[in-house]
């Protein structure tokens, strides 16, 4: 350990929970958009986040008739604040949606293995919408066809039907602490990745750094 | 040929990505793979039936691999069908999450071609260019996406996926909205006037065409 971990230790607590919580946010959001699988549910952050939007609204609702300029400003910044919280919110919960419609059975033997995955909700949505489409499939076509030939979920004739996201894909990742060696699986590629480093790698090299707070994608 | 009619619906689908609409269900080509699907199916087991299980496929070749094609095609032509379908329910998802009423839009769509006269109709005669199943399938899933989007009301899910730069921005009403409720009182929006809103006030009225943005 040497002096700029230290550094980042003190920094991180002096740094208040709102503070952290959108920069987290920001991480969380940034990371689901770029990387190419689904990402564990953030609950705790979603859970202050969301308390903290709805006693921003009740505030600005309670204020609003108020027309001192001073405090009418104030509501300015406030509702400001609000409309970009709720962007970074709303595209996250966007950029998941469109995920878990992309690979949803998938995503949904992922979770059964690991339940912290999905929010609750995304897995009533999740399961739900598979259920409307498989229905889809089988009131337009399926239900006429031979019976061996009706799943969904096929792993016959060397090709599975369950769709997966590209693992290998690259991704940019910045190193926040020293990851320490990374190895780039089927190559016999490795290299030492440091604090502040910035390296174009193939996400499934990365995941665990990722996932453990060790390093962030940008 | 096996898998002429899927290869055509593959195409179709490809072409349906690049349009803004959707084009007719076709119905008639869905009904014609499966039909090959259902025949291929009747052929393999009309080929297995004299051998009563005792098949090697090293003894006979020939049946091998006519059992073989038979069966790729049949999976083939599933995989085109689902395509084609996935590809279809995937851009009326879109048209519910950007909010158009799709079945409402088929409906005017029915009436204006109703209006034009019937030489524009389909081959059966169906305005509607979804099938029922899809209607079906539209009205479902609307359903599921407001039950989903219940549980996140202060975010507003389906709202702009810009990010903010202004909380104020100027529109012109394009048609007549009539007057809504602000914070700052009401507005009375008549059209070819010019207003200084909160965005988040008129969100709605933009994505359903009542007004323009302006700069």
């Amino acid at each position: 350990m040497d002096i700029d971990d230290l550094l980042a230790e003190v920094d991180n607590d002096a740094v208040p929970q709102e503070t952290r919580d959108l920069q987290e946010l920001t991480r969380a959001w940034v990371a689901e958009r770029v990387a190419p699988e689904l990402l564990p549910w953030p609950d705790a952050l979603m859970e202050r986040v969301g308390g903290r939007i709805r006693r921003q609204i009740e505030l600005v609702e309670d204020q609003t008739g108020n027309m001192d300029p001073k405090t009418n400003f104030k509501l300015i910044v406030i509702q400001t604040e609000l409309e970009r919280f709720k962007f970074l919110v709303r595209s996250f919960l966007r950029a998941r949606i469109k995920k878990i419609d992309t690979h949803p059975l998938h995503t949904l033997s992922l979770h059964t293995s690991s339940p912290t995955l999905l929010s609750p909700s995304e897995l009533q949505y999740l399961t739900q919408h598979q259920a409307l489409l498989s229905q889809h499939y089988a009131s337009s076509f399926l239900s006429q066809f031979p019976a061996q030939l009706q799943r969904l979920d096929d792993t016959a004739g060397g090709i599975s039907m369950v769709d997966k996201p590209d693992e290998d894909a690259a991704v940019f990742c910045r190193a926040l602490r020293d990851v320490g060696q990374v190895v780039v699986e089927g190559t016999d590629r490795r290299f030492e990745m440091v604090r502040g480093d910035v390296s174009v790698v193939r996400w499934s090299a990365v995941r665990r750094a990722v996932l453990g707070g060790d390093a962030e994608l940008i | 040929m096996y898998g002429e009619i899927g290869n055509k619906l593959v195409q179709h689908a490809k072409r349906t990505q690049a349009l803004a609409h959707l084009p007719p269900y076709q119905a008639e080509m869905v009904r014609a793979v499966t039909r090959e699907v259902r025949d291929l199916d009747k052929d393999v087991a009309a080929i297995l039936e004299p051998l009563s299980g005792s098949f090697n496929p090293s003894t006979q070749p020939a049946t091998a691999c006519a059992l073989l094609v038979n069966h790729l095609c049949m999976r083939r032509n599933k995989r085109c069908l689902l395509a084609y379908h996935r590809v279809r329910s995937d851009k009326l998802e879109e048209m519910c999450w950007s909010g158009i009423d799709v079945l409402e839009r088929q409906q005017e769509q029915a009436h204006k071609a109703g209006g034009e006269g019937s030489n524009t109709m389909g081959v059966d005669g169906n305005t509607s260019s979804l099938s029922p199943e899809e209607e079906e399938y539209v009205r479902q899933y609307s359903d599921l996406l407001a039950a989903y989007k219940g549980q996140w009301t202060d975010i507003d899910l389906t709202g702009n996926l810009e990010p903010p730069k202004d909380l104020f921005i100027d529109v012109r009403v394009v048609k007549d909205a009539g007057e809504i409720q602000t914070e700052y009182g009401a507005i009375t929006l008549t059209k070819n006037s010019q207003f200084y809103v909160r965005q988040g006030d008129v969100e709605r009225l933009i994505a359903q065409g009542y007004l323009q943005r302006l700069g």
